[in-house]
């Protein structure tokens, strides 16, 4: 495949607030490697799993106007945040599909924004990670004895014909990618199970279930933390952790980190100048392992 | 059979001999409430092609909450038994994971579907917390074109939810990873005012 070296870079809601960590560690990161980001100018919200589930249509007109922009930048439009990648590369398949193109297209001409052609690409972060870069000579400090959970959720390999450069149901990018960081990669079966992200507020008591057993599993396996790469599976999985301690008088204290952090730690970045520092369920445990 | 008839049943047929108006197991579809769910994003031959084998309810992540199955789920939408399918709490306990538009053999695509039904059901006024949730968080993507956060919970929750949350929101502010003013794009109106019409049927 082709490698671009410049994208337009949506951070999307999460990564400007509860997720900043994986915003500051995305960019240093992709620095580091050589690869230019261009702010997405004038960015908006996906949707998320949420718009297009009250109204098909404003929900498609939301992602698109993303994709419309980074195309008026000329540029492949990156994501970190699963959702925000997720829902992009939907609305970008729906473009190229003549009925699903004119709805979107009289909706956003409304809002101003003509973009009729459209040959760019939405990627995520991970599959540029995975896919574009050689990282194995660039590790300078490796993370020797770091037993990692690798989490991917939903929405970062699903469904295969929205995302496509890993199995739905069974990948293994982030799995590779640690690896190559030097990390021991544990066998976590519910790596694709869902957390219950969309449902974390109106159905809480479901999603603080689901989450549950992943943090059972990867304590169980003797994980130092898990890697993730959504914000949202982040909220429920650490934002949300001392909540399910204490509904469930249970104990992790698991650091969840963003793939990006531990990239940048074997290539000898600084924790702090990942965002490390930024975490509530403090990255301290993982850092001390490392010798940090 | 005159050739003429023989070739107008031909046409009605599409992949493996299925007819676009009937089921497998032949029993005539509702084409009304199949209507709705394509215009609202759905595809109808995807639905028509579901050979009711389970494996989607197989994988769904909540199953053991849903008072039907993405499998029933989809028999009762070519049926077109909408009060069912409208009052089921499926629509609600799904997350929205697509492990089952991953499994499906067929390629029926059940997430988009119960996306769709949801919808529609936002649209006939069902009304509970789940309802209430994703409106609201529509609105106020609309209103700027940037969430903001401790709106929604304010929103959605009222005085109890920002309580209950108060703890976090000052964990969260000390990290510098919530500011109490929101983001917003540069034109929200225009914005707001295009998707606004959208929502109009």
């Amino acid at each position: 495949m082709k490698s671009t070296t410049k994208y337009s870079y949506y951070p999307g809601c999460s990564l400007h607030t509860t997720a900043k960590e994986f915003d500051i560690s995305t960019r240093v990161v992709m620095e580091e490697l050589g690869i230019e980001l261009e702010d997405l100018k004038d960015w908006s919200c996906c949707g998320g799993s949420i718009a297009a589930s009250v109204s098909h249509d404003v929900g498609m007109a939301m992602a698109a106007r993303n994709v419309a922009l980074a195309q008026k930048q000329n540029l492949d439009l990156l994501a970190s945040c699963s959702g925000c990648y997720n829902k992009s590369a939907r609305a970008l398949k729906a473009l190229k599909e003549p009925t699903e193109k004119d709805r979107i297209m009289a909706i956003m001409s409304e809002m101003g924004i003509d973009v009729a052609d459209y040959n760019i690409r939405v990627r995520n972060v991970v599959d540029v990670l995975v896919n574009d870069v050689d990282l194995a000579p660039r590790i300078k400090k490796p993370l020797t004895g770091l037993k990692v959970a690798c989490y991917y959720g939903c929405l970062l390999t699903r469904p295969a014909d929205i995302t496509g450069w890993d199995s739905p149901m069974f990948p293994t990018s982030m799995d590779r990618l640690s690896e190559i960081c030097g990390a021991e990669v544990v066998d976590f079966r519910s790596k694709t199970k869902c957390c219950g992200g969309p449902i974390l507020v109106s159905k809480q008591e479901v999603a603080f279930d689901l989450t549950k057993k992943l943090l059972d599993e990867a304590q169980s396996l003797g994980a130092d933390c898990i890697v993730l790469a959504c914000p949202l599976c982040d909220t429920n999985l650490e934002l949300r952790q001392s909540d399910i301690e204490k509904k469930y008088n249970v104990s992790y204290n698991l650091p969840i980190l963003y793939i990006t952090e531990i990239i940048g730690l074997a290539l000898g970045m600084k924790p702090s100048k990942l965002g490390m520092n930024k975490h509530i369920v403090s990255a301290q445990p993982v850092l001390k392992k490392l010798g940090l | 059979m005159t050739t003429k008839a023989k070739k107008a049943t031909k046409a009605k047929k599409f992949v493996f001999g299925l007819k676009t108006d009937r089921q497998l197991d032949g029993d005539k579809m509702n084409r009304e409430f199949l209507d709705k769910v394509i215009a609202e994003g759905g595809k109808g031959a995807a639905i028509a092609a579901c050979m009711q084998c389970g494996t989607c309810s197989g994988g769904c992540t909540n199953i053991d909450l849903m008072d039907m199955s993405p499998r029933t789920l989809i028999l009762m939408v070519q049926r077109g038994e909408w009060e069912k399918v409208l009052k089921s709490n499926a629509l609600w306990m799904c997350s929205s994971c697509y492990i089952c538009t991953s499994r499906c053999p067929r390629g029926v695509r059940p997430s988009d579907v119960i996306e769709a039904v949801k919808a529609i059901a936002i649209r006939q006024g069902i009304e509970n917390d789940s309802t209430r949730f994703n409106q609201i968080f529509v609105e106020l993507v609309q209103k700027r074109g940037i969430l903001f956060e401790p709106e929604l919970m304010h929103k959605y929750g009222g005085l109890p939810a920002m309580i209950e949350q108060a703890e976090l929101g000052i964990k969260l502010a000390l990290k510098g990873k919530m500011s109490p003013f929101p983001e917003k794009i540069k034109d929200p109106q225009k914005f707001n005012a295009a998707l606004e019409k959208a929502k109009q049927p």
